[in-house]
């Protein structure tokens, strides 16, 4: 077995998992913020705004990643999920349920950012546009998986319910993605393009690449500290939860080497 | 800057929500860690309790 694969079948293991994502989600928290902080400068007071849209188009640098996110991180639950249910495997049960409050997160910003765009430029916060409409649904089925893993008391069966649920609901990627194309609306059509040429000018592009890596950075980040939390509360009872317990009885979470005593 | 307030309205939203995820699964480690630590407690009295009994039966049984 080579290292590669050794490591993917200790990461199975409950209290190594937990030693990895204690050591690696405040590095990924850190580095993202960092990413996103200098997207965030360069968008808001080093970019020239726009001849057209004045300065709301620089809601964009927030609202495209965060769009993008939000379908990349269902896809990846329901990955997770399809492995969960096939392999029965409990880590991916697990990230896989993580993903789901970091990708209505992501939702949520899509939709209240857009919504802010589209009262100065459109003239109304909101409209039944497909493309808003399909993200909305996104929004539901988020919360869908969500509701359906905390209402069911067995860990295990929730979350194999809640991942059917995230596979049946990625058939919505594909219209959300399309449904500037198929339905002419109100939103516009592609305007970035991550392979071939975009129509924004290569001046305003920095920072936007720069917010798209950070906020993928960050999810991975808040994917570990999710998946780890969860992992903690179901092996609660276990010893080596008890003994991190113990060990760690005046410190919060802080995820420095934090899991000494599951070793 | 045009439109200023609903720029500075965007970023305050996304930086927000931003820091509820960071802040949110930190709080649910510390209330398992500390479910765990109120078990192991519990776990422990009931141990001691249990071998303080035993020690007590034993002396009245060698009396």
């Amino acid at each position: 077995m080579n290292r590669v694969t050794r490591w993917f079948h200790q990461l199975g293991s409950p209290p190594y998992f937990d030693r990895f994502a204690a050591r690696w989600a405040p590095w990924l928290y850190a580095v993202g913020a960092l990413v996103m902080l200098w997207g965030i400068w360069q968008g808001l007071f080093v970019v020239p705004s726009d001849y057209q849209q004045g300065d709301s188009f620089r809601i964009l640098y927030i609202h495209v990643p965060s769009a993008w996110m939000s379908m990349a991180v269902f896809g990846l639950m329901a990955v997770y999920a399809a492995i969960a249910l096939i392999w029965r495997i409990k880590l991916c049960e697990i990230l896989a349920m993580a993903c789901a409050p970091i990708g209505a997160w992501f939702t949520l910003i899509t939709l209240v950012t857009g919504s802010i765009w589209g009262k100065p430029m459109w003239g109304t916060w909101w409209d039944w546009d497909p493309r808003l409409t399909t993200e909305l649904i996104l929004l539901f089925l988020y919360l869908g998986v969500i509701g359906l893993y905390h209402a069911i008391d067995d860990r295990r069966t929730a979350a194999r319910a809640a991942a059917l649920l995230a596979i049946v609901g990625v058939v919505l990627l594909p219209i959300i993605r399309y449904s500037v194309v198929w339905w002419h609306s109100l939103h516009q059509g592609q305007t970035i393009s991550l392979f071939g040429e975009s129509k924004m000018d290569a001046s305003m592009l920095p920072p936007l690449w720069a917010m798209v890596i950070g906020t993928h950075v960050w999810f991975g980040g808040s994917l570990l500290a999710r998946a780890r939390a969860d992992n903690i509360r179901r092996e609660s009872g276990k010893d080596w939860v008890s003994r991190l317990g113990r060990e760690k009885p005046a410190q919060d979470a802080s995820n420095e080497p934090a899991s000494k005593g599951a070793r | 800057m045009d439109y200023r307030n609903y720029v500075i309205a965007a970023y305050a939203f996304f930086i927000l929500a931003l820091l509820w995820d960071f802040i949110a699964p930190r709080m649910r480690i510390r209330q398992s860690l500390h479910d765990a630590r109120r078990q192991a407690a519990q776990q422990d009295a009931a141990r001691q309790r249990h071998s303080n009994t035993s020690s007590t039966n034993n002396n009245e049984l060698q009396r």
